[in-house]
C-alpha cells in the first residue's frame, strides 16, 4: 500500500525537478517547485496513514498544512519578484539575469 | 516485482521525456508524447496491484495516471497558460489521492488554496507577462534537456529501486483511523497542542510574505539608461 504512494510521490518530485532544471521560463520554474511540493505532501500523508511502526499518526497531515502555508507565501513573493523582473527586462528568461555570474 | 521491466520502463520514460521536451534536438512532438503516455500507463498498471485488491487500487491507478500525465504536460507544454491548467489537473488528482489516504481536510485545503488562490495568482502573472505571437523563444527550447532528464531519471531509478526493494517491509497493515472523531477535529487538536509554536510562526511568515510582496510589487522599475541598474 505504502509503496504505491511512495512511487507516485517520487515520480511527481522527479518530474518537477526535471522541469525546474530544463525549462527556461521563470513562471514555469516556480510551477515546477509546486509540483515537487505535491510529491512531498503525498509522501508525508502516506507515511502518516501507513506508519512503519504500526501506530497511525496525524503528523503527516499537520506537516502538509504547514507546507501549504509556506507554498502560498513563497508563491506570493516569487510572483511579485517575477513581475518586477519582467518590468526591468521585458522577458521571463532567467539567462538574462547574470549580475552574479563570473564572466 | 520484475526489476528488469522497471529498468526498461524507466529508460523508455526518460527517452520519451527527452524527445518530448520543447526544442530538443530530436523534437518529434506528438509521437514522443504517445510513447511517454504508454510508458506511464504501463508503469501505473504495475503500481496498481501494490495498492491492494479492492477498488481502492483502481481509483489510485486512475488518479496516479492523471497526476503523472498532468505533470508531464506541465513540464513539456510550450505555452505557460496550458502548463498552469495541467498543473490544476495534478492538484485535483493529488487531492483525490489524499482523500484515499483519509486526509479529507488536507485534500479540501489543498484544492481551496492551490486551485483557488495560488493558481489564480499564477494565471494573472502569466497573462501580465505575455506577448502576442506564439510561444516566446525561451519557451520553445529547453535548457540542456539530455542532462536534466538523465539526472532526474537516475534519481527516480534510485528511489524506485529502494522502495521496491523494501516492498515487503513497507506493506504493513493499514492503520485504522479513530472513527469517533472527524479528521478535521483530530488534525486541529494536533495543530493547536503539539504544533502550536509552528502555527504562530506560520502566521508571522504569512504576514511577512504579504508585506514583502506588496513592497516588491510597488517598486518602480529603474531603467538602464539611468545607470542605476545593469
Amino acid at each position: 500500500m505504502l509503496a504505491a504512494y511512495l512511487l507516485i510521490g517520487a515520480g511527481l518530485f522527479v518530474l518537477g525537478l526535471i522541469g525546474f532544471v530544463t525549462r527556461r521560463n521563470l513562471i514555469i520554474m516556480f510551477l515546477c517547485t509546486e509540483l515537487m511540493f505535491q510529491g512531498i505532501v503525498l509522501n508525508l500523508v502516506a507515511f502518516g496513514r501507513y506508519p512503519l511502526d504500526g501506530h497511525p499518526t496525524l503528523d503527516g497531515q499537520a506537516f502538509g498544512l504547514f507546507l501549504l502555508a509556506v507554498a502560498a507565501a513563497e508563491a506570493a513573493l516569487a510572483l511579485a519578484l517575477i513581475v518586477l523582473l519582467y518590468r526591468y527586462r521585458d522577458t521571463l528568461d532567467p539567462n538574462v539575469w547574470k549580475l552574479l555570474k563570473d564572466e | 516485482m520484475p526489476s528488469a521491466l522497471f529498468v526498461i520502463l524507466l529508460t523508455l520514460g526518460g527517452a520519451g521525456l527527452y524527445l518530448a521536451m520543447p526544442g530538443g534536438r530530436f523534437h518529434v512532438g506528438r509521437a514522443a508524447l504517445i510513447v511517454l503516455l504508454g510508458a506511464a500507463a504501463v508503469l501505473v498498471s504495475l503500481i496498481a496491484p501494490l495498492a491492494g485488491p479492492h477498488e481502492h487500487g483502481l481509483w489510485l491507478a486512475l488518479l496516479a495516471l492523471v497526476a503523472v500525465v498532468g505533470a508531464l504536460r506541465v513540464i513539456t507544454h510550450p505555452r505557460p497558460v496550458y502548463s498552469a491548467l495541467y498543473f490544476l489537473l495534478v492538484i485535483i488528482a493529488v487531492g483525490g489521492m489524499l482523500v484515499l489516504l483519509d486526509a479529507t481536510f488536507l485534500a479540501a485545503a489543498l484544492l481551496i488554496i492551490y486551485a483557488g488562490a495560488i493558481m489564480v495568482t499564477y494565471m494573472f502573472v502569466i497573462m501580465l507577462a505575455q506577448k502576442g505571437g506564439g510561444p516566446a523563444p525561451y519557451d520553445r527550447a529547453a535548457r540542456e534537456p539530455l542532462i536534466g532528464v538523465a539526472t532526474g531519471f537516475v534519481l527516480l531509478a534510485a528511489l524506485t529501486g529502494r522502495v521496491l526493494g523494501a516492498g515487503g517491509e513497507l506493506g504493513g497493515a493499514p492503520a485504522t483511523p479513530e472513527a469517533s472523531l472527524s479528521n478535521i477535529v483530530q488534525v486541529g487538536a494536533r495543530l493547536l497542542t503539539q504544533y502550536v509554536v509552528g502555527v504562530e510562526i506560520t502566521g508571522v511568515l504569512l504576514l511577512v510574505a504579504m508585506v514583502g510582496a506588496i513592497t516588491i510589487a510597488r517598486r518602480r522599475a529603474v531603467t538602464e539608461q539611468e545607470g542605476e541598474f545593469r
